[in-house]
């Protein structure tokens, strides 16, 4: 069994997840608020003044998306955002991502595929700015 | 007839996985040739398309794309995959804003990626009939029979949600 893991580190691990999970919960809502109120991108648009495209674009990644669009198209969609920061949990209990094999019964070789920085050092050990 | 084993024993394809979040367990599972993690390893060395269209990196949007799919979350229709062209044992994309990722669903959340590419340069030099006809002939050369191929199309034969 070969498994390779894609590793891109703590700090991009994070902001990937952050920025993808954002614009999920935003395309999904829509898809919501199409469903039950026929609100479309067209319609987002014209409450927000802006063209059609760049409602697209901000949804499926091809334009950034700033805390102001993404207030914007909470406020023109009438949903609120919830936005929180937490310590990180591990209550007991827990699962932890398994370290064996899920095909197969032989032990997993796992190739490196720890993202390297510029140093040669794995990425998923501190960067020098993520440093306080 | 080949197994999924068959497959990863031979070589063939080998097991991908992204670090889980603690209280997370995979719940699909997702494969790559050889060529595929060739690749996938280039992502991670940084390697940047000539524009990028997302505000995150290729290696992030992949990451996140993973995620979600191995996590067993829902993915959007067309947005985030598609099949290539309506046929029995079709072909599938993956999709980030920059990244493209073609291969086929071994079965129902099982995936194996063969080929990944800049979604500008897929879209730019039209390569989906190309990755087509390479991935269908793949799966010839490795045995690959309709017991390792999902046959139908709709989005709820290759993923549950």
């Amino acid at each position: 069994m070969t498994l390779f893991q894609f590793d891109v580190g703590d700090r991009a691990r994070k902001t990937g997840r952050l920025v993808g999970r954002v614009r999920d919960e935003l395309v999904r809502a829509l898809a919501d608020k199409r469903l039950k109120e026929r609100i479309t991108q067209q319609g987002l648009a014209k409450k927000l003044g802006v063209h059609r495209s760049q409602i697209n674009r901000q949804l499926s990644g091809e334009a950034n998306l700033t805390l102001r669009s993404l207030a914007d198209l909470a406020w023109a969609m009438n949903m609120d955002v919830v936005f929180e920061l937490r310590e990180p949990a591990s209550p007991a209990g827990s699962n932890e991502p398994p370290e064996t094999s899920t095909v197969g019964h032989a032990p997993a070789k796992i190739l490196d595929g720890r993202r390297r920085m510029p140093s040669g050092a794995p990425a998923s050990k501190a960067a020098p700015d993520d440093l306080p | 007839m080949s197994t999924i084993e068959d497959l990863v024993q031979r070589s063939a394809i080998a097991k991908i996985d992204v670090p889980l979040d603690v209280g997370e367990q995979p719940l699909r599972l997702l494969f790559g040739t050889p060529g595929f993690v060739d690749w996938l390893k280039c992502i991670l060395e940084g390697i940047e398309p000539k524009i990028r269209l997302g505000d995150t990196t290729p290696a992030e949007q992949i990451d996140h794309l993973f995620h979600l799919f191995l996590t067993g979350r829902p993915l959007v229709p067309m947005r985030q995959f598609r099949f290539i062209r309506a046929e029995d044992n079709a072909v599938w994309e993956l999709k980030t804003p920059d990244i493209r990722i073609f291969g086929w669903f071994l079965k129902r959340d099982c995936f194996v990626g063969v080929f990944g590419d800049w979604a500008d340069q897929v879209k730019d030099h039209d390569l989906y009939r190309g990755y087509r006809i390479a991935i269908r002939r793949l799966r010839r050369e490795l045995g690959v029979d309709d017991s390792l191929c999902v046959k139908g199309i709709l989005p709820s034969d290759v993923i549950s949600v």
